[in-house]
């Protein structure tokens, strides 16, 4: 073609048109763009809602992120007290971390302009460099969006008509396949187990059964836990309460699990894989140390006498356990009804500890078959942990006719495989899960069982899992009843139960309100049985007086120094008749220091 | 008078060159008479890293393949990791997936309008195309969050649904493109000194060029037709109405008539994206990062990106990290193997117009 | 079903029949034999020349440090039949040698360069610069398993001071309780 060609020539200069357009750009810094709305600039965190979790620090994947302890900000249960530090030099502003966030308060901002001369400027704390950036957040994840895993896999039980019919577990566990997608949803930060008494090593074996590993988990658990089974069944779970899911999971779930990860049935589908006592045995092959010549007497085989004895066993010392009833597991056997947890998960758990070497004396009630006075003169140690046995009176009028018993005794008769007939009707006093416990076991022999408790069911301190429970198998419970007398029948045994109304007053100092009786609102329920369940308290009647100035006791409580050692050094004590937790996992972490402090004193005389 | 054979090192920073890395000619008097290219300036590691990394926290590394068109990587290592896992995507993180590449088709476009303008001389172009791409950026940032790298495309689908208004916003500059376009064609198009340029320069022979790994526009200026969004189509390619151009010749004036064509089918599929998005789910939620595990594999997966296609061999090993992660695009041919073939004979003012219509990238050469 | 996979058996059996390999139809569009290394030559020039596929997509290298071996795999695609194959060999990994396929594909120069320096398997008769991307690379090639980056960037740079007070929150909220992990938990405690 040839070079003249007009139009290749004209067109061109038709871009002159573009002198007149307006420019692209703008002038800063008179007029600023308007940044999107998810616009990913700085980081903002929330110092108050952060948990000091470090997810955040585990995913950002240029090491940018670190958690550093910030004046002002003191750890907690519930927050570790570290907060985040973003690298500016690092940060790719991905906004992965807001996206794991579990608590949501890290955030990114519109601002992105930071100008400084020091380079080390640019190590940023978020929230304290810039607390205007509140106002300015951009980047967001919602419980939507977030990829925390906020719902837990739901848990199959019986079927309440069904159930109520027989002793059988209500709660069916975790299979594999839902253990290890529960297992998942952890973030393993930890703050469990700051709140767990006995400072289980949660994060490690809920990682083992992600992975797939449960022989490790196995003995992850069994390094300050040796009633695995039973706290998989029946423990308080204060850890799943500070759990960090929980913050953002109750959305879904609130007033019950709020989201939080299932740390006991996953603790529960640990030990279940192994059902014989040789197979646990076996997996946690624990170092069995050379007998060191010492022994030690635990009084009481319930959870903390149990733990004593078995870990005492393993560092080689020669452990005796008395129990004065026929069978080991204390308030966990006698107290805690079978369709939570069953007769052999407990036989299989005192089979292994017979297997690593402990000795069981039962039926030997000390301070009657054998004197206090003499395991304190042939042994070098002893450990107390004999419960909470007497239930408190109800201090109204005819409680001590045929007819009224208290839940403890009831339930100790039962689940040792005596009868009791509690008719056809049955009101059980209490707001506790012994009370819930004794309805739903009175339940279970056909009787229509009513609940008395004097304040609303908000109020009741019994696990929100029973009372559900209880309500689904038939039980009925009024609220706001104070009972005021028994009524005794012709034949001498309980006819009726009298109870006043009571309406909540408001307390002027902001605590919790109280129930106050409404006059003349008496009502009269007809029972047969009548079911005490107001509270516990120990009966130390079998120490003697002697030692009673050493050992002393306070308000019902076995006084004890941080070693769980009483005034006199070769005595220590734990479990509900000195701490004021009154759970079986308590139990158990008092008599894990309680060994600790037994070893140090005898291996250094 | 004899000729001597002189070498002259282009590059690495060199404005004709399209990033960083040197090419070697020899030249004799105007002609070239061999040439090589060297890369290592850009290496980052990064096939390494993602060994190190989980599977989700290595789409952070990924948009950095290649600075200018993040999305296609992110893209293919999505669809290979969900290949390996079996994970369906929901249909409409697909049609959101189908808009990201398109608009970072156009944009890159933009930028390449500016190459291969520049390289000829003619500068003006480059300065508009820069700027009108700066629309397409306000784009993303309204839909990402980033306006160059936009870690927006992840395995599962897409991170965010489009926000309010984008539908308005963003058909508006098309419209606003549209008619820059026909601008652009009378300033370069039709511009007598690109046409003379640009006809007859660096010749790929057509019975050559796929086995000699020629891919993309350049493969389709030779007339050939291939574009892996028909040969393989992913996404909802195949529920979209586009014609993938072909022009005869093989040389840079072909190549170039090719990109104005699709610039203007990209336009076009947008639209219709736009139009027939329909509602429901974006993502697929994978589990906790951390723990996510995906079985053993192995998966190939081919995108179409602006300079060709782009593959990525993901091999899994049934853990919680990536294998081996290995990734070419198209510059890994073209800047080495058809380059040595069609430099010699070139001008050395040739050089640079020819590397610019070829679409050399080196960030996608070392990673 | 079978009728959808007709083109990707018919591949499959052709290369089964003219040469001792295995392989196997992964899905529509997908198909892979298994090659000793000593017959890849001869697979490679049969699948271009007489089955049409020529355009070689993707070569990949991977590195199984368990079993001893890095793994070749060479993925092809016909036009034609718009099947992708995978050619995969094995290597013997102390004394990885391989013979130079760049008769067969001019790309393959490229290709072999870059192993030969990323993972060090050397390629008889191979004609190419031996810098590819590292320059003055004195350690062992850097894409294979033992490579350790980490160890490498501490022993040959410094990092930036300024983040020393980092803290762990597990070893945090530990210290703080006195709670006292065994040695064989610790592996699944949460990396930093």
């Amino acid at each position: 073609m040839s070079f003249f060609d007009l139009k290749g020539l004209l067109q061109p200069l038709t871009g002159i048109r573009q002198f007149g357009n307006k420019p692209h750009t703008i002038k800063f810094p008179d007029q600023t763009k308007k940044t999107a709305d998810r616009y990913r600039g700085l980081h903002y965190n929330d110092l108050d809602v952060c948990i000091g979790c470090g997810n955040c620090s585990t995913i950002c994947q240029n090491a940018a992120i670190d958690m550093i302890q910030l004046d002002g900000i003191e750890g907690k249960p519930g927050d570790s007290g570290l907060r985040p530090r973003v690298d500016n030099g690092r940060c790719c502003w991905c906004a992965l971390c807001v996206e794991v966030c579990p608590t949501g308060s890290l955030n990114l901002t519109k601002d992105y302009i930071f100008v400084s001369e020091n380079p080390d400027d640019f190590l940023w704390i978020p929230g304290v460099k810039n607390p205007e950036g509140k106002n300015n957040l951009s980047f967001t994840s919602t419980t939507e969006t977030s990829l925390s895993m906020y719902q837990r896999v739901p848990l199959r039980e019986l079927d309440p008509h069904d159930r109520v019919k027989s002793f059988a577990e209500v709660i069916l566990g975790y299979n594999e396949e839902e253990a290890r997608l529960e297992a998942q949803r952890c973030i393993s930060c930890g703050l469990c187990t700051e709140v767990c008494p006995d400072h289980m090593h949660i994060p490690e074996y809920i990682n083992a059964i992600a992975q797939g590993n449960d022989d490790d988990a196995l003995r992850i658990i069994y390094d300050n836990n040796p009633f695995p089974e039973m706290c998989g069944k029946v423990c308080t779970r204060r850890c799943e309460s500070v759990c960090a899911l929980t913050h953002r999971g109750k959305e879904f779930d609130p007033g019950r699990d709020e989201g939080a990860v299932a740390i006991r049935f996953l603790k529960r589908y640990a030990t279940e894989a192994y059902p014989t006592a040789e197979k646990i045995k076996e997996i946690v092959n624990p170092e069995i140390k050379e007998a060191n010549g010492y022994k030690v007497a635990i009084i009481g085989a319930g959870p903390g006498g149990l733990t004593a004895g078995y870990y005492l066993a393993l560092q080689g010392y020669d452990v005796t356990i008395f129990e004065a009833r026929a069978h080991a597991g204390g308030m966990t056997f006698y107290g805690i009804p079978k369709y939570r947890f069953p007769e052999d998960s407990v036989d299989k758990q005192v089979e292994y500890m017979e297997k690593v070497g402990v000795k069981f004396k039962y039926n030997t009630k000390v301070g009657k078959d054998i004197k206090f006075e003499d395991l304190h003169a042939k042994y070098n140690a002893i450990f107390m942990s004999v419960g909470f046995q007497k239930a408190w009176n109800l201090g109204i009028e005819n409680e001590n006719i045929p007819g009224a018993i208290s839940a403890v005794d009831y339930l100790g008769k039962i689940n040792a495989g005596e009868s009791y007939d509690v008719g056809k009707k049955v009101a059980v006093i209490g707001g506790g899960n012994v009370a819930i416990d004794g309805a739903r076991v009175s339940a279970r022999y056909g009787a229509d069982v009513t609940i008395l408790y004097r304040r609303r069911i908000e109020d009741m301190p019994a696990d929100w899992e029973e009372i559900e429970a209880a309500q689904h198998e038939g039980v009925n419970i009024i609220t706001q009843a104070i009972p005021t007398r028994i009524i005794k029948g012709d034949n001498g045994k309980v006819k009726a139960i009298e109870y006043l109304k009571a309406e909540m007053v408001a307390d002027d100092k902001g605590g919790r309100p109280r129930p106050v009786a409404i006059e003349g609102s008496e009502t009269i329920l007809e029972v047969d049985t009548v079911i005490g369940a107001i509270g516990q308290e120990g009966d130390y009647s079998f120490i003697p007086e002697t030692f009673q100035k050493k050992i002393q006791i306070e308000r019902g409580r076995i006084l004890v120094n941080e070693d769980m050692q009483t005034g006199d050094s070769k005595v220590f004590a734990g479990g509900d008749s000195v701490n004021r937790r009154a759970d079986a996992i308590s139990a158990i972490a008092d008599a894990y220091k309680a060994v600790k402090a037994i070893d140090k004193m005898l291996m250094n005389k | 008078m004899r000729e001597k054979e002189t070498t002259l090192y282009i590059g690495p920073q060199h404005p004709g060159i399209t990033g960083n890395m040197m090419v070697k000619i020899k030249i004799k008097g105007d002609t070239v008479v061999s040439s090589s290219t060297h890369v290592g300036y850009l290496h980052r590691a990064f096939e390494k890293l993602i060994e190190q990394r989980n599977w989700l926290q290595s789409f952070t590394i990924l948009c950095r393949f290649c600075v200018p068109e993040p999305d296609p990587m992110e893209l293919t290592y999505a669809r290979a990791v969900e290949e390996i896992e079996g994970r369906e995507v929901p249909e409409r993180g697909k049609w959101i997936r189908v808009l990201v590449m398109e608009l970072a088709r156009l944009q890159s476009f933009m930028l390449w309008y500016g190459g291969q303008s520049g390289s000829a001389g003619l500068y003006t172009l480059g300065q508009w195309s820069v700027g009108d791409r700066n629309y397409v950026l306000d784009l993303f940032e309204e839909l990402t969050g980033g306006r160059v790298y936009h870690m927006f495309i992840w395995p599962g689908g897409v991170r965010r649904d489009l926000p309010k208004g984008f539908k308005d916003k963003a058909l508006r500059t098309m419209d606003y493109l549209e008619k820059r376009l026909v601008q652009y064609n009378k300033l370069l198009f039709d511009n007598v000194i690109f046409q003379k340029r640009a006809q007859g320069v660096g010749i790929i022979p057509k019975d050559k060029a796929i086995e000699w790994g020629v891919v993309g526009p350049p493969l389709r200026g030779c007339g050939i037709k291939s574009d892996v969004r028909i040969d393989e189509p992913y996404e909802v390619y195949d529920k979209l109405d586009f014609i993938v151009p072909t022009f005869e010749g093989g040389d840079v004036w072909a190549r170039a008539l090719v990109r104005r064509e699709e610039i203007k089918q990209s336009i076009s599929i947008i639209r219709q994206v736009l139009e027939k998005m329909p509602e429901g789910e974006y993502y697929n939620k994978i589990p906790n990062p951390m723990k996510w595990k995906i079985p053993a594999g192995e998966a190939y997966v081919r995108t179409e990106s602006v300079r060709g296609e782009v593959g990525f061999y993901v091999v899994s090993d049934g853990t919680e990290r990536p294998r081996r992660v290995h990734v070419k695009g198209a510059a890994y041919t073209h800047a080495f193997t058809v380059l040595d073939k069609i430099l010699p004979g070139q001008n050395i003012s040739d050089v640079s117009f020819i590397l610019n219509s070829m679409g050399a990238c080196p960030p996608e050469i070392e990673r | 079903m079978d009728n959808e996979l007709l083109k990707e058996q018919e591949l499959l059996n052709a290369i089964t029949k003219a040469y001792d390999v295995k392989g196997n139809v992964i899905r529509k569009g997908r198909v892979e034999v298994f090659v000793k290394k000593e017959l890849i030559p001869s697979v490679l020039l049969y699948v271009k020349e007489q089955k049409g596929y020529k355009h070689l997509s993707h070569v990949a290298c991977i590195d199984w440090i368990e079993q001893g071996e890095f793994q070749l795999t060479f993925n092809i695609w016909s036009h034609a039949d718009k099947i992708m194959l995978y050619v995969k060999t094995r290597i013997d990994r102390e004394n990885p040698v391989m013979e130079n396929l760049d008769g067969i594909w001019d790309q393959l120069n490229t290709y072999e360069r870059e192993f030969r320096e990323m993972f060090g398997i050397e390629f008889t008769g191979l004609v190419g610069e031996k810098e590819f991307i590292l320059e003055d690379w004195d350690d062992m090639p850097p894409m294979r398993r033992d490579f350790d980056t980490v160890q490498y960037s501490k022993d040959h740079y410094y990092f930036r001071p300024g983040r020393e007070d980092a803290k762990d929150v597990r070893k945090t909220l530990t210290d703080r309780t006195g709670e006292e992990i065994p040695d064989y938990a610790t592996k699944y405690s949460r990396e930093k």
